[in-house]
């Protein structure tokens, strides 16, 4: 009954193109009237027109979203109001409408996890929205629309209309839910997220990042490891790229994949490749100088595999793998960039014993640290790129984070249509800093480091339940398997394979093995699974 | 109209032809009807996915009949006709009510709530007349326009059951938000079980306030309290209760060191009115609703996880046994038998004293939200 525990906690983790805007305008003005004309043949048929130019469609244009969440839209309206569109059809109308009624890069900084389909991320939500929207929704599902005040109103209808059920909910019934979400929610999420924001105004009329050209790819893979590649974008129509990358996973495996790519609001970077025989989407957002893109790259079947991807343009050194060295010891590190040419420096007290292999893109060095290295950031240097701060000299790892801290996993398959929902998690390791103390403002971040996994109850009431032998297993790798969807009947109440579980890291240095742990949340699937959450 | 009346009739003549022939064989046995045991001979009656009502003779444990259901799935609620003989069932997604005669799934009755442009949805909310004369529903309308929902005020709803298929409201009154089980009091008020209990007189809709329950007038030390509950059970005792759930801070609101969890709840007396509001037992484990004990009304039995025994005279949980898996729905037979039914697809036999299991009844389909309900056949 009553006992939703909602505190919430739920809380957010988290150009040069100017000489091409001349050529961009014609295609993009065909495409932009292609997918307002289908607007018109479709959506007319229910929207009117208002006879006001600069909100000429009713209840359409006094709204602003992402390509994904016009998206949402358009299937609701297929599946609820007998809207028939084709495939076709249909993406036009997300382009023209992600293009013309879209967020700024600004609007959407705060959500990119959601529309990166990263999991679990934790939102810090406003109070007032915690009951009334943050119940059901993450925060990024209101956070990425922007409405008028009556749009955001009649958007409580439509909830009270299509989900009536939602004033019964625990956290609604015990009190006057539709009067609050109409007279109070709407009003407030009217200011906040207001139609009118200027940044989608500014926006619009700046120069729009060039996406084609030849990317420096540094990114990481659940089970794979660190990888670098190049990445080479064509545009094959306007916003509309194909899109090869080839590149090495740091032990050294190749990396190969193809496919196509879009671009919404002139930014919103969305590709769907094959890597390595895998289907995998690419979900980025340019940075508004063109400089670089960034986002994630994960399975298309399992949204919860994928890890972060950077992309930079030109000559640069994007990431080291692994980016610390211990005083006195001697390793391999890869320099992850593009047009890496030249000598490598690793800063003072680290010493580049050999290159062992190198590429435009890849530099493996054998490195040797001094005992008498000060510990610190070092930057590091390929020929005429330099990266600031981009390695850490160290003396003990003192503390070690398990990301993500708080994390949940699905029991799935078994016979049942919905897969098992693995989860994922990566060891990351500090030293104590100047004070000698770890869990400080001073400590070094070292980076990501392999460690050795296991899994604990996570209380008494688990460890009495025994869920470490039902819950599922984790690997080498930090991917946790769940169980079995379904009843169990060697359980008690016959309940599922579900678990509150610890992942236990044990980073080893040296003699030394240094643990972190994370909270793990074993759980029953999602049945609805929505673009935005 | 006219398939209405053929239909009545048929099963009027199937009625008669069925009570001739057993009195014709067998003049020493109870009363039959279509071969059911009467005389108030209690049944059973759940609905499981995809949408059958199933009838099961208390008697035997078996299931007797299970009656096709139209329209898809709504919360499987289920109201029976005083004399037993006839049970609404809430259906296509709470939309619609179709009374199905249990003697032989003869449809009786229907009414799709949703017309003239409205959706009307329907929270469990379903009661009837003490004369089975008039089949009441609260319903939730909204309407679609071209591109726009309108949200309209709740009602309650009055339909005749004589009316046959395809009935429509003769009477509506303007009623609360959030309402979800109702139940006939003796009066003749309809209990309107929202946020705060109120009854209305279903004959000029007057709404009188039974038991404050979001609006209590407790103070800052007591939370306004979560009740609800989607079953509506409790006329083995002639009473109506709406669970509640609360917390008492006992100083400093939001100290959870101080606050004291309490389960609590408003126990109607049908023929009375009399309200019994209390704290029941500290919150110990969730229980989805309760019933009363016959023979003590201060013996209180509820179900989830648990089959729990409560002595509310000394707010104690006097016992607790673990179920087979989670159950949503308790209910009770004049012989005390517990039955325990709802989310999956096995009803669960308890014996009162010792809340043994004592039997089960598997059935075709889960039960998810549904009813478990006693007609008496008369």
């Amino acid at each position: 009954m009553a006992l939703n525990n909602n505190k919430s906690k739920r809380a957010l983790l988290s150009g040069s193109a100017l000489a091409l805007i001349g050529t961009m305008l014609t295609p993009a003005a065909i495409q932009a009237a292609d997918g307002e004309s289908v607007l018109k043949e479709k959506c007319l048929a229910c929207h009117t027109q208002t006879g006001d130019p600069e909100a000429p469609y009713s209840r359409i244009s006094q709204q602003r979203k992402t390509p994904e969440g016009w998206h949402m839209t358009i299937n609701r309206m297929q599946r609820l109001n007998g809207l028939y569109i084709t495939a076709e059809e249909k993406q036009a109308v997300i382009k023209f409408l992600s293009d013309t009624q879209g967020l700024a890069p600004s609007e959407t900084a705060p959500f990119r996890y959601v529309l990166e389909q990263k999991p679990n991320v934790v939102e810090e939500v406003d109070p007032a929205y915690v009951e009334m929207c943050a119940r059901c929704h993450s925060n990024a599902r209101f956070g990425l629309q922007r409405r008028t005040l009556e749009e955001w109103q009649l958007h409580v209808n439509s909830h009270m209309a299509i989900n009536p059920t939602t004033e019964l909910h625990a956290l609604a019934r015990d009190r006057s839910w539709y009067d609050i979400a109409y007279n109070d929610t709407a009003p407030k999420l009217a200011m906040d997220y207001a139609f009118n924001d200027p940044a989608w105004k500014q926006w619009q009329k700046m120069a729009k990042p060039e996406l084609a050209g030849r990317w420096s790819v540094a990114g990481y893979m659940p089970g794979k490891g660190d990888y670098s590649a190049t990445m080479t974008v064509t545009e094959t129509a306007n916003d509309q790229f194909s899109v090869t990358i080839a590149g090495h996973y740091a032990d050294g495996t190749p990396l190969q994949g193809s496919g196509s790519a879009k671009s919404f609001a002139g930014y919103e970077w969305r590709a769907s490749l094959t890597v390595d025989g895998v289907k995998m989407r690419q979900v980025l957002a340019a940075a508004e100088d063109g400089s670089s893109m960034t986002g994630r790259m994960f399975r298309s079947a399992h949204d919860e595999i994928g890890g972060e991807l950077k992309a930079m343009q030109g000559t640069a050194v994007v990431a080291l793998s692994p980016s610390a060295i211990k005083q006195g010891q001697t390793q391999e590190i890869t320099i992850i960039g593009s047009g890496l040419k030249g000598s490598v420096s690793l800063g003072a007290g680290v010493q580049v014993v050999k290159v062992l292999s190198r590429s435009a893109d890849r530099v493996v060095v054998l490195a040797k640290a001094s005992g008498s290295a000060t510990t610190g950031m070092r930057d590091v240097r390929v020929g005429n790129s330099k990266a600031a701060a981009q390695l850490a000299v160290y003396d003990h790892v003192a503390r070690v984070d398990v990301t993500p801290n708080e994390s949940i996993a699905r029991i799935g398959g078994n016979g049942g249509k919905l897969p098992k929902v693995q989860s994922h998690y990566r060891a990351l390791a500090y030293s104590a800093g100047a004070d000698g103390k770890p869990g400080t403002d001073d400590d070094m971040r070292l980076g990501y480091m392999p460690a050795l996994w296991s899994l604990q109850p996570f209380d008494e009431a688990a460890a009495h339940e025994n869920d470490l032998k039902y819950a599922g297993t984790i690997d080498g790798n930090g991917i946790f398997t769940p169980g079995d969807a379904g009843l169990n009947p060697e359980r008690k109440y016959s309940t599922n394979n579900v678990g509150n579980l610890k992942v236990v890291a044990q980073v080893l240095d040296g003699d030394n093995a240094v643990e972190g742990e994370a909270h793990l949340l074993v759980t029953v699937p999602v049945f609805i699974k929505r673009a935005i959450q | 109209m006219k398939f209405s009346k053929m239909f009545k009739q048929a099963a009027l003549l199937s009625a008669v032809a069925g009570t001739a022939l057993l009195s014709g064989c067998a003049m020493n046995q109870p009363t039959a009807v279509n071969g059911m045991k009467a005389d108030g001979h209690e049944y059973l009656l759940t609905v499981t996915r995809p949408n059958q009502l199933h009838v099961i003779d208390t008697e035997t444990k078996q299931v007797l009949r299970s009656c096709d259901v139209p329209g898809t799935f709504g919360s499987g609620s289920i109201q029976p006709s005083p004399d037993g003989r006839v049970a609404y069932v809430l259906s296509n997604g709470t939309e619609a009510v179709y009374g199905f005669d249990i003697t032989n799934c003869d449809i009786v009755f229907s009414a799709n709530q949703s017309q003239n442009g409205e959706r009307v949805k329907t929270f469990v909310s379903l009661a009837i007349s003490a004369d089975g004369k008039e089949l009441y529903t609260v319903q939730n309308p909204t309407r679609k326009l071209n591109d726009r929902y309108e949200v309209l005020e709740p009602r309650l709803a009055v339909f005749n059951t004589e009316d046959g298929l395809n009935a429509k409201s003769v009477r509506t009154f303007p009623v609360d938000r959030r309402i979800t089980k109702i139940m006939t009091m003796d009066s003749g008020e309809v209990i309107l079980g929202g946020a705060d209990i109120k009854a209305i007189n279903p004959e000029n809709g007057d709404i009188r306030t039974l038991s404050a329950l979001q609006n209590w007038a407790r103070g800052a030390d007591w939370i306004p309290p979560d009740a609800f509950a989607m079953f509506t059970q409790g006329e083995h005792v002639g009473e109506y209760i709406m669970p509640y759930f609360t917390i008492k801070w006992n100083g400093a609101p939001g100290d959870m060191e101080q606050a004291e969890f309490w389960w609590g709840m408003s126990r109607i007396d049908l023929a009375t009115g009399e309200v019994d509001e209390r704290e029941t037992v500290p919150f110990q484990f969730i229980v989805f609703n309760w019933i009363t004990d016959p023979a003590d009304s201060n013996i209180l039995y509820g179900a989830f996880n648990q089959i729990s025994k409560h002595d509310i005279s000394k707010n104690e949980t006097v016992a607790v046994k673990d179920l087979d898996h989670t159950y949503y729905n308790i209910n009770m037979d004049r012989n005390r038998t517990i039955y325990i039914g709802g989310t999956s697809s096995d009803i669960t036999i308890h014996d009162p004293d010792t809340l043994e299991k004592i039997g089960s009844i598997q059935l075709t389909g889960d039960m998810s939200t549904s009813d478990l309900r006693i007609a008496r056949l008369q």
